[in-house]
């Protein structure tokens, strides 16, 4: 019930809510986004609606796959990733750091998401000004030294 | 009034400048029909669009009830809208009971149906809540489905709300 949050009835477009006859309890519509990523239980046991969500909403993985590290998740449902890499000078030959930024969705799906962690993007159509990028897999920051077990 | 516009590619649009009815299908009976749209009742985006009568996918509209309650009477040999009973016991009668042939009226007897307390309410006004699921500018219709259930509850408490 708390999902109902904006000023339009939010539901799944896949989903008809109005059956005469009850299926079964909780009617979710979710997918398997391909290339060997698993979709999260919270995808499917949830009850956020996101039509931006690459496992229950209306867009398509596509394209490039890319990875980096989250910089900032203060905007509503979408992240600031950083990917770092090196440029090659041949005159020096020698490398420089460069860095890029990225806006990716992230859908309620991850939850726990902070600044630091590593995070797999996938391309998408343009859900947005900036955003083209969706996150389809999340890995939390390894504490080094710390005897709690982080999942790789 | 529709116009047609020509699009990239030679294609066409049909932009609707004015449109008084569109076919509205009711989900859980699972038929459509062409109804008259009488007012917008609510906008998500813009209450402007509310007063100016706007039609654009999304709003909620009144759309006529009659097409339904016919075709309900029909199908289930049942009386929509529990008050009129009261006043035209006569001429409800005959909807409801018209003259069938013994193979009809046993299928029809077999038919259950069942509507819901908030629909069967607006069924005594005449009057429907629906939403626009088509997009009148680009497709030149006006088409969309009977609210039910949650999103009925949802809505309704919107404008109730709103006034």
């Amino acid at each position: 019930m708390s999902e109902q949050t904006e000023r339009s009835f939010q539901k799944q477009e896949a989903v008809f809510l109005n059956a005469k006859s009850v299926s079964k309890k909780n009617n979710r519509w979710y997918k398997d986004i391909g290339l060997g990523f698993k979709t999260p239980a919270e995808a499917i046991e949830g009850t956020y609606i996101d039509k931006k969500c690459p496992f229950t909403g209306n867009v398509s993985i596509r394209g490039r796959i890319l990875s980096g590290v989250v910089v900032s998740t203060k905007m509503k449902r979408t992240i600031i990733i950083r990917r770092d890499y090196l440029h090659f000078i041949p005159k020096y030959q020698r490398y420089e750091k460069r860095h890029k930024n990225l806006a990716a969705h992230l859908s309620p799906a991850f939850i726990g998401v902070e600044a630091g962690d590593n995070v797999t993007v996938g391309q998408c159509r343009p859900l947005s000004k900036t955003v083209r990028f969706n996150v389809i897999k999340h890995q939390k920051k390894v504490v080094k030294g710390s005897k709690q077990f982080q999942k790789f | 009034r529709i116009h047609e516009v020509r699009v990239r590619g030679g294609n066409k649009k049909f932009r609707a400048m004015r449109l008084d009815t569109g076919t509205f299908s009711w989900g859980s009976e699972a038929i459509s029909r062409k109804a008259r749209v009488v007012a917008v009742v609510y906008n998500a985006s813009n209450n402007e669009l509310v007063r100016t009568n706007t039609l654009v996918k999304g709003a909620i509209v009144q759309i006529d009830a009659t097409p339904f309650r016919q075709w309900y009477e029909n199908h289930y040999a049942q009386i929509l809208g529990k008050k009129k009973r009261l006043s035209e016991e006569e001429a409800a009668e005959s909807p409801a009971n018209k003259q069938r042939s013994r193979h009809l009226q046993r299928t029809v007897a077999a038919r259950k149906g069942n509507v819901e307390q908030a629909l069967d309410e607006q069924f005594v006004s005449g009057r429907l809540y629906a939403i626009i699921s088509s997009r009148p500018g680009q497709s030149g219709r006006c088409d969309g489905y009977i609210l039910e259930g949650k999103e009925l509850d949802f809505y309704v408490r919107k404008i109730r709300s709103k006034k």
